[in-house]
């Protein structure tokens, strides 16, 4: 999904408007940005990666006061965000710049017959067939509106479009099937995708409806059909705030992204498994072939995905472990050339764990990233890179994205350590159904209510729940700014069970009723009898409610599916805890989504 | 009209159609393998609608997480109404959304787009509500009203008389007056109707005008109404004929028997036979040689290896054994302590429940959610949510 923005103004804040026009934009995604400032010249800017790289190759630029300007962001789903595929896109002779959302579908039609007419294209995108159709108009002497509307009436598809003209201060912009809305203000006037990209400036729009086009000057704007008679537009205030519809009616993006799993959960599968044929099909890793240890490098909650797949991986017989990416290059880990360094990371760019990548890569390893964006860094710089699918993720604590990387490493732990997937196959096919299950029926604001004035939260796991024990606490920490500590079961004992008391609950993770829950559930009895309350996790197999103070029920699902299914009881918690204290779930204080530097 | 908003009201759960919304709303229960919500926004969108409000209310998350913040492009303003009491309360909870004119319709019934449109067409400012109504004999379950030279003069749920009624079909194009009406509307029972409105303004001699619509509506009282709803798509041809997802793994020896419509991510396995009027959701799974037959199967359903569906409704993420049976209707169907008698219902069985195989099902059998059924058992009846059912 991308997002378009257009503004005209007096000329002092062109590029801050944009760029503050495309930041509200952001939750539709991100992965390159692009502004084009008009005046004498028309000046192009567009980078890789999220606004704020756009912003910091401003900042060395020599930005001209230009009174138009138009930009995009854009979320790539296929194929990749580049510099050359970032919009604007402009014609061989820079006098037009264009931005685009949608899809054009005819594209390919228009290009050969531009190519065989001699123009040379400099991107991969359909849009690029726009600025190079008015560069012709233009040379056949139509006047910038007239070339516009001729390029428009030449394609097809869903377009919501902007054009801005070398030596003109006017914006053009049409729509098809694609949203457009144009913003008019006291000190200018806007167009977007959508209201957030505009609203801090006016809150009168009007909205374009397809098959019309608009002429946005400094002195007000005209809407017009397809014929070119002027139609009559109303202007409406808007009354509710644009950031609640991004949010889907939830009250934060995290929990919409919470509510979001099962969807993301079904992307991240979807021709994946194979359960006629029994087996798990990553395409984009045809030609990984695995020989030695592999070893993860990750951070925050990706380190935890990465804990995941590395004992997943070693039941598999296959050596492995996963490492945190900042201390990964001072602890000098052994790594050569039979290694795999698989890269955990969502936004591809986080700083230590590209830097790590590299270290591993100039030791001659093959290097893996699995990774939320199309394209980043990490994807551009491994070897292979294996998509997470969930989608972009705006709240600053990962959620849907770490049950994603939970469930693509399992899929990758499959197809290297080989041998009989059905069972694992049934089982990840089940698990978007077991995570509806939970946010349909979970108790996790009783018990948060229950807990929110605790002096601290500890959660214990072992084997695959170990790691959704620590990201358990993790997301408590970040959102709810209280201590809480994840430990593996059986370490309790040797040191931690001195900070537990009646005031620091103890989540314990007991799925199934093998050996590994009992064990557990042997912990959770040495916590009881120190007074804790005890908050059990468990699909009911085992009879660890007997020693439980609460119970978040989770169905009853394969080992493997139990560990995606349990953490969300736990994200939900710390969600409802950081509610009732009145914390900033979305952007908790001191941290950053994507860390870019080391 | 060039903008128009809808409020569409979604917030009810439906409760005559438990167990099947022990989970989720009426208007996110299938319709083929769709909500019944996303087919009334398509029509909404087709008859040209600009900006979509919602109201909703009981299991909220699962419409909102179904559509995000967009539908087809069209921005989706959420409303939440806290407490279900009634429809004329739900719409008072969106009114701040709207300003002049706006359409209203329920998001839990069926309605072609046709009907909306003409909604649309014959609202003027001379009217202070318009109606989308359908001829239909039977009224006795829904809305009625009287209708002379194009006035509502009448309106009355579930009418018993024999006099000339029309069917209300849960399209309104309203002015803020009719918002007043809502807010006049003395509670019954604690819940205002939008119905209740109408009748209000009509008393107070306001102009509501009827439009008599030809076109597809079909509202779902009961569970096993879902197999009528589908039946009901496929032969307006709202849904194709043969319609499966490319996600959709069906093996080489598998028979597809049209209509039918198979939703991303199923499997239909080795020999097994699907259709017709069939209905697969997302990521249902068929196992090899069986039979699934006039049967609307909810999304993670697995039905085992020669298991045989007809006439069935299953929620989601169901369990059919190996060799279990589903014979087919017609049978009697109890809910609470009435009978309906000679229902085409092979089985009902509600979310998440699970038979281990080898179960013979009576014709009109309703199996709560959760429920599990031994291998080998004969079921018929009622059984309620969390049952274990042995031998």
């Amino acid at each position: 999904m991308c997002g378009i923005i257009g503004y005209v103004g007096d000329g002092h804040d062109t590029a801050d408007v944009l760029l503050d026009g495309l930041s509200g934009l952001e939750y539709r995604g991100y992965d390159s940005a692009g502004i084009a400032l008009a005046n004498a010249t028309l000046d192009v800017f567009k980078r890789e990666g999220e606004v704020s790289a756009l912003e910091s190759a401003l900042e060395g630029a020599d930005v001209h006061g230009g009174a138009v300007g138009i930009g995009h962001t854009r979320w790539s789903t296929h194929g990749p965000p580049s510099d050359a595929n970032a919009h604007p896109h402009t014609d061989e002779r820079n006098r037009v710049a264009v931005v685009h959302n949608g899809i054009i579908e005819n594209y390919q039609e228009i290009r050969d017959e531009l190519t065989a007419a001699g123009v040379t294209f400099v991107s991969e995108t359909d849009t690029e067939v726009v600025p190079h159709l008015i560069g012709q108009a233009l040379d056949a002497g139509y006047d910038p509106e007239e070339a516009f509307r001729r390029a428009v009436d030449r394609i097809e598809g869903s377009y919501a479009i902007a054009a801005v003209f070398v030596g003109s201060e006017t914006i053009y912009a049409a729509r098809e099937s694609s949203p457009l809305v144009l913003g008019v203000g006291d000190e200018g006037h806007y167009l977007a995708s959508d209201v957030p990209a505009f609203v801090e400036y006016t809150d009168r729009v009007i909205y374009l409806d397809d098959g019309e086009f608009a002429r946005i000057e400094e002195g007000g704007i005209v809407v017009t059909d397809r014929e070119g008679l002027v139609v009559e537009t109303s202007i409406e205030t808007i009354e509710w705030d644009p950031e609640e519809t991004g949010k889907s009616g939830y009250d934060h993006y995290m929990q919409k992204e919470i509510y979001e799993q099962p969807t993301s959960l079904r992307q991240c599968l979807r021709g994946r498994v194979d359960e006629l044929e029994g087996e798990i099909v990553l395409e984009e890793l045809a030609d990984l072939a695995v020989e030695g240890p592999v070893q993860f490098v990750a951070c925050g909650t990706s380190y935890h995905a990465a804990l995941y797949g590395s004992a997943l991986l070693q039941e598999r017989g296959i050596p492995a472990q996963a490492f945190l990416a900042s201390e990964y290059a001072s602890e000098r880990i052994p790594v050569g050339e039979d290694h795999l360094v698989v890269g955990v990371t969502q936004s591809g760019e986080t700083a230590d764990t590209m830097r790590a990548l590299r270290e591993a890569s100039a030791a001659g390893a093959e290097t893996l990233a699995v990774t939320n964006v199309v394209a980043s860094s990490a994807a551009r710089e491994c070897d292979h890179a294996l998509y997470i699918r969930a989608g972009p993720e705006i709240g600053v604590a990962a959620t849907k994205t770490f049950a994603s990387q939970q469930v693509a490493l399992t899929a990758l732990a499959c197809v290297i350590g080989g041998g009989d997937s059905r069972e694992v196959v049934r089982g990840l096919r089940s698990v978007p159904d077991k995570v509806q299950t939970v946010l349909d029926e979970s108790t996790a604001r009783e018990v948060a209510a229950e807990f929110v004035d605790a002096d601290a939260y500890f959660f214990i796991g072992r084997h695959y729940q170990y790691p959704v024990a620590l990201e358990g606490a993790l997301k408590m920490k970040e959102i709810t700014y209280k201590h809480a500590e994840g430990f593996a079961a059986g370490e309790l004992k040797h040191g931690p069970l001195a900070l537990v008391t009646e005031r620091t609950p103890v989540f314990a993770l007991v799925t199934g009723d093998g050996e590994i829950a009992r064990k557990t559930i042997g912990n959770v009895k040495e916590v009881e009898a120190r007074g804790a309350p005890v908050v059990a996790v468990t699909d009911g197999q085992s009879d660890v409610e007997q020693y439980a103070d609460h119970v978040l029920r989770v169905p009853t699902s394969t080992p493997v599916a139990a560990a995606t299914v349990a953490n969300v009881q736990l994200q939900l918690v710390a969600y409802w805890v950081a509610n009732m204290l009145g914390r900033s779930i979305d952007k908790p204080r001191n941290l950053a989504k994507s860390v870019t530097v080391e | 009209m060039t903008d128009i908003s809808a409020i569409v009201l979604a917030a009810g759960e439906g409760n005559r159609l438990r167990p099947l919304t022990a989970n989720r709303p009426k208007p996110m229960l299938p319709a083929a393998t769709t909500p019944i919500i996303e087919h009334v926004f398509d029509e909404l969108l087709e008859a040209g609608v600009t900006q979509l409000t919602v109201v909703v209310g009981y299991g909220r998350e699962r419409v909102q997480s179904h559509f995000g913040p967009t539908y087809r492009n069209v921005p989706i303003n959420y409303v939440v109404q806290e407490k279900q009491l009634g429809s004329g309360h739900a719409l008072l909870a969106a009114e701040e959304t709207v300003s002049g004119t706006c359409l209203v319709v329920n998001g839990d019934q069926l309605v072609d787009r046709r009907i909306i449109a003409d909604v649309i067409e014959t609202h003027d400012a001379g009217a202070d509500a318009t109606l989308g109504l359908i001829r239909q004999a039977d009224v006795s379950h829904y809305g009625g009203v009287i209708l002379e030279d194009g006035e509502i003069t009448e309106i009355v749920e579930n009418p018993r008389d024999e006099r000339n009624y029309r069917l209300n079909a849960g399209v309104y194009a309203l002015e803020p007056s009719a918002f007043e009406a809502a807010r006049a509307v003395d509670p019954d029972d604690g819940e205002r109707s939008l119905v209740d409105a109408i009748a209000e303004l009509i008393d107070s001699e306001a102009v509501v005008r009827g439009v008599v619509s030809e076109g597809l509506w079909v509202d779902a009282t009961y569970p096993w109404d879902l197999l009528r709803v589908a039946d009901s798509l496929f032969a307006a041809g709202t849904v194709p004929e043969r319609e499966v997802a490319d996600s959709a793994q069906i093996h080489e020896s598998a028979t597809l028997l049209e209509p039918i419509v198979i939703a991303d991510d199923a499997v239909v396995g080795p020999g097994a036979v699907v259709g017709p009027s069939a209905c697969l959701g997302e990521n249902v799974t068929v196992g090899a040689s069986a039979v699934c037959e006039h049967s609307v199967v909810d999304a993670d359903t697995r039905i085992g290896v020669n298991a045989t569906l007809v006439d069935c409704v299953t929620g989601r993420g169901v369990r059919v054994g190996a060799g279990s049976i589903v014979g087919g209707g017609p049978g009697d169907v109890h809910v609470g302590d009435r009978i309906h008698q000679d229902e085409p219902l092979g089985a009902l069985l509600a979310d998440h429940a699970t038979d281990d195989g080898g179960v013979t099902y009576a014709p009109g059998t309703i199996v709560g959610s959760d429920a599990r059924i031994h291998a080998g058992s004969t079921v018929r009846g009622t059984i309620g949510d969390d049952t274990e059912v042995q031998g």
